[in-house]
């Protein structure tokens, strides 16, 4: 049997539990050099519709420590490039006997749309706005790693979580293992109601990281500016920078991290970003255990290690 | 040549008529009715015990794709689900490819719509406000009114300028052409692929505000009532926009509107994991707009339900929900979803769910529809309605081209059986052999 990973949303927190274990023993035998055990070598398609250098690389990375062999789909010079569909797109990598796909697609839901097409297991490698299932473990590893648990703790997601898949994968997960979470940000960058999404709305930066554990910053993009919900980047930076003088009203252990990539001087200050309480290149590293984990888990239904 | 409806429910609102009778037609032309009208001797006969005969049911609001989008429907396929879910008198939408903003297009549908192979209802086209649709200059009003279109409308792309509106709502006013507005300000629609709320937050979907919907009602209700100007507001899908409509009526614009099946139904939280066959315009809302729009309808702000008809070929809804189009295809549902959940739950009478689906659409747009009194109609128009029938609505076998359906699998009570416009024009499975006799060779 084989399974997906589309959404932190739809999962069980067992599950989430497991990918997590399985990330701490990849990472233990990958450290001292050992081989990661799977049950078969696997051929996996990585199908970027939208560019990511940073989660490409890193699923390349974690099928190295897999030894999985890997069919590399860029988005320029391809066939959707010539207007294919995703559905035959997708038809086309299932009947060439590819075992699973790893895509990031432009659209929210499009993960769930084309597993449907697929059949076999598909990771969601980042949908729209919608979820980023393997930054979200990833940064559980980080935060278990640096704080010995996942439950109760507060976790403050700050920026514009209206457009952050990461902010909604995050807000599930750690609602799921037991923290609690607040969203930080400008209301021109919030969704206007939040509904079932799990967390608190702060609009106010010192109300909202007050008392955190963690500080996640997320990346503003420079479409904002242009689309008429921030005036400028320093509009944003006067109210919402996670910065020495800011993190002061967070707990003082507190931990900050950022899924990249970061804009420096914006989301979060140089000092900040580069100083003792960031665990952004931890992210960056635990990313890689926890894709290595999901995409051994897609096959190895009951996680034998 | 003569056919008897026999003892049936007769429900006309045309003449306030709810009584047990029989319905006479002779040479395609309704000659008597009523409790105790003369049968006689006959041609054929339909016995009506315990259906409803009604007016055919008339339809504001459908789009029939042609010319130019013939794999999404054809007005063949489109007027056969049209006679297969009631419907005597539909009128089609302008927003076909090219826009029907020339004459020889109105004639090109309606020869299209009088052949043989169509579904031998009435076919009234909607003529577009402005060329091109593209909400800049008007159209030639004056020779798409000569050539027969019924009122103009830009349809899913309305007009933006309010100075064009209110040009358009002045020399409409002088042709005494009504102008069908579909409200949307796209400055805050744009981009956006579902209501904007809960549901839009949780699954990262760009949302569309209501103020999207009721700025423009607020906007076209204004110009209507300063200039006079007929306006018909299409698919209202907000609680404020049925309040504004109201205000607008009570002020005394020329002002009447509809709504739509999916829209008294189906939830924003109906999108569930991104289903692409609840994507439509104005985006489905909440319980709390349902209320309001059944209310609208009840105490009758809400003159009528139109289907808003949007077929689309099957590839064009395998796709992300973002980029799926907007629409449902709803003729051969509408009927089904009203009895069920309008007229069952007590909100319509039957006489009003008639009224709302057939008398009233005729009346906004001065159709030669919507009733039963002998004469009124150049020829006999009425539906036959099982109202106990339960079926169960398949999508995949309709007559429309458009599988899109959010119905398909629903159970309804109460359904069509036959359609009769001059002639018959479909005969449901379902209706009884027993039911028919008939004299000729």
């Amino acid at each position: 049997m084989s399974r997906s990973l589309i959404a932190i949303r739809t999962m069980e927190t067992a599950q989430i539990q497991e990918l997590i274990d399985m990330a701490v023993r990849i990472k233990d035998d990958v450290i001292h050099d050992r081989k990661v055990s799977v049950a078969k070598r696997r051929t996996v398609g990585l199908l970027f519709f939208e560019n990511s250098t940073r989660t490409r690389v890193s699923f390349e990375q974690a099928c190295n420590y897999l030894d999985y062999r890997i069919v590399n789909f860029a988005g320029s010079g391809s066939s959707m490039n010539k207007g294919e569909s995703l559905k035959d797109t997708i038809l086309t990598l299932k009947h060439e006997r590819l075992e699973a796909v790893v895509m990031r697609h432009r659209s929210s839901g499009s993960a769930q749309l084309a597993q449907g097409y697929f059949g076999g297991p598909m990771v969601n490698a980042g949908d729209g706005q919608h979820e980023h299932p393997t930054q979200a473990l990833g940064d559980a590893l980080t935060v278990l790693e640096r704080k010995g648990r996942l439950d109760g703790l507060k976790i403050a997601i700050v920026g514009d979580v209206m457009h952050s898949r990461v902010a909604r994968s995050n807000a599930w997960l750690f609602s799921k293992l037991g923290s609690e979470v607040r969203f930080v940000g400008p209301r021109t960058l919030m969704p206007s109601s939040m509904g079932m999404l799990p967390g608190e709305v702060h609009y106010d930066l010192r109300q909202g990281i007050s008392g955190a554990d963690i500080v996640m910053c997320l990346r503003l993009q420079k479409e904002r500016m242009t689309d008429g919900r921030l005036s400028s980047i320093g509009e944003f930076r006067r109210l919402y920078q996670v910065n020495r003088a800011t993190l002061k009203w967070a707990k003082e252990d507190a931990i900050v991290m950022h899924p990249g990539p970061m804009n420096r001087g914006v989301e979060v200050d140089d000092l900040t970003a580069d100083g003792p309480k960031s665990v952004i290149s931890e992210q960056v590293e635990n990313g890689v255990f926890v894709r290595a984990a999901v995409l051994k888990w897609i096959f190895e239904e009951g996680g034998v290690s | 040549m003569r056919t008897v409806f026999k003892n049936g429910r007769i429900l006309d609102p045309s003449q306030e008529l709810d009584v047990i009778g029989s319905v006479i037609v002779e040479d395609g032309q309704v000659v008597d009715l009523g409790e105790d009208v003369e049968i006689g001797e006959y041609d054929e006969l339909y016995d009506c015990t315990g259906l409803w005969i009604a007016p055919g049911l008339v339809d504001l609001h459908a789009h029939l794709r042609e010319p130019g989008e013939e794999r999404r429907e054809t007005i063949k396929s489109g007027t056969q689900a049209a006679a297969a879910g009631g419907f005597t008198t539909i009128c089609c939408m302008p927003n076909t490819s090219p826009p029907l903003d020339s004459p020889s297009l109105v004639d090109f549908i309606l020869d299209k719509a009088s052949s043989p192979e169509a579904g031998g209802i009435f076919v009234q086209p909607i003529g577009a406000l402005t060329k091109g649709q593209l909400g800049k200059e008007l159209g030639d009003l004056a020779a798409l009114k000569m050539a027969g279109v019924a009122a103009v409308s830009d349809e899913g792309g309305p007009v933006q300028d309010a100075s064009v509106m209110m040009r358009a709502m002045e020399f409409c006013l002088q042709l005494d052409l009504p102008i069908m507005v579909h409200c949307e300000d796209v400055t805050l629609s744009e981009g956006g692929c579902m209501n904007d709320g809960p549901t839009s937050a949780m699954l990262g979907l760009p949302g569309i505000p209501r103020s999207a919907e009721e700025i423009m009602i607020m906007r076209n209700g204004v110009l209507a009532l300063n200039t006079g100007c007929r306006v018909h507001f299409m698919r209202l899908s907000t609680w404020g926009g049925v309040e504004m409509v109201r205000q607008f009526k009570y002020l005394g614009a020329p002002v009447t509107c509809e709504v739509c099946p999916p829209h008294l139904t189906l939830t924003d939280e109906h999108v569930g994991e991104f289903d692409p066959m609840f994507k439509t315009t104005p985006p489905l809302r909440t319980e709390v707009d349902i209320d309001i729009l059944m209310q609208g309808l009840a105490d009758g702000t809400i003159d009528a339900i139109a289907s808003d008809h949007s077929p689309y070929a099957p590839f064009e809804v395998e796709v992300p929900f973002e980029d799926a189009p907007m629409g449902m295809s709803t003729l051969e549902s509408a009927l089904g979803v009203v009895l069920t959940h309008v007229t069952a739950k007590n909100v319509l009478s039957p006489l009003e769910t008639i009224r709302k689906m057939s008398t009233a659409p005729a009346e906004i747009l001065g159709l030669d529809a919507g009733s039963l009194i002998p004469g009124k109609t150049p020829m006999a128009q009425l539906v036959l309605i099982d109202p106990n029938m339960e079926w169960v609505f398949d999508a995949t076998r309709t007559f429309s081209q458009g599988k899109n359906s959010p119905f398909h699998g629903w159970s309804f009570v109460g359904k069509p059986v036959l359609t009769f416009c001059g002639s018959e024009v479909y005969r449901d499975s379902l209706f009884g052999e027993e039911r028919y006799e008939h004299s000729l060779a």
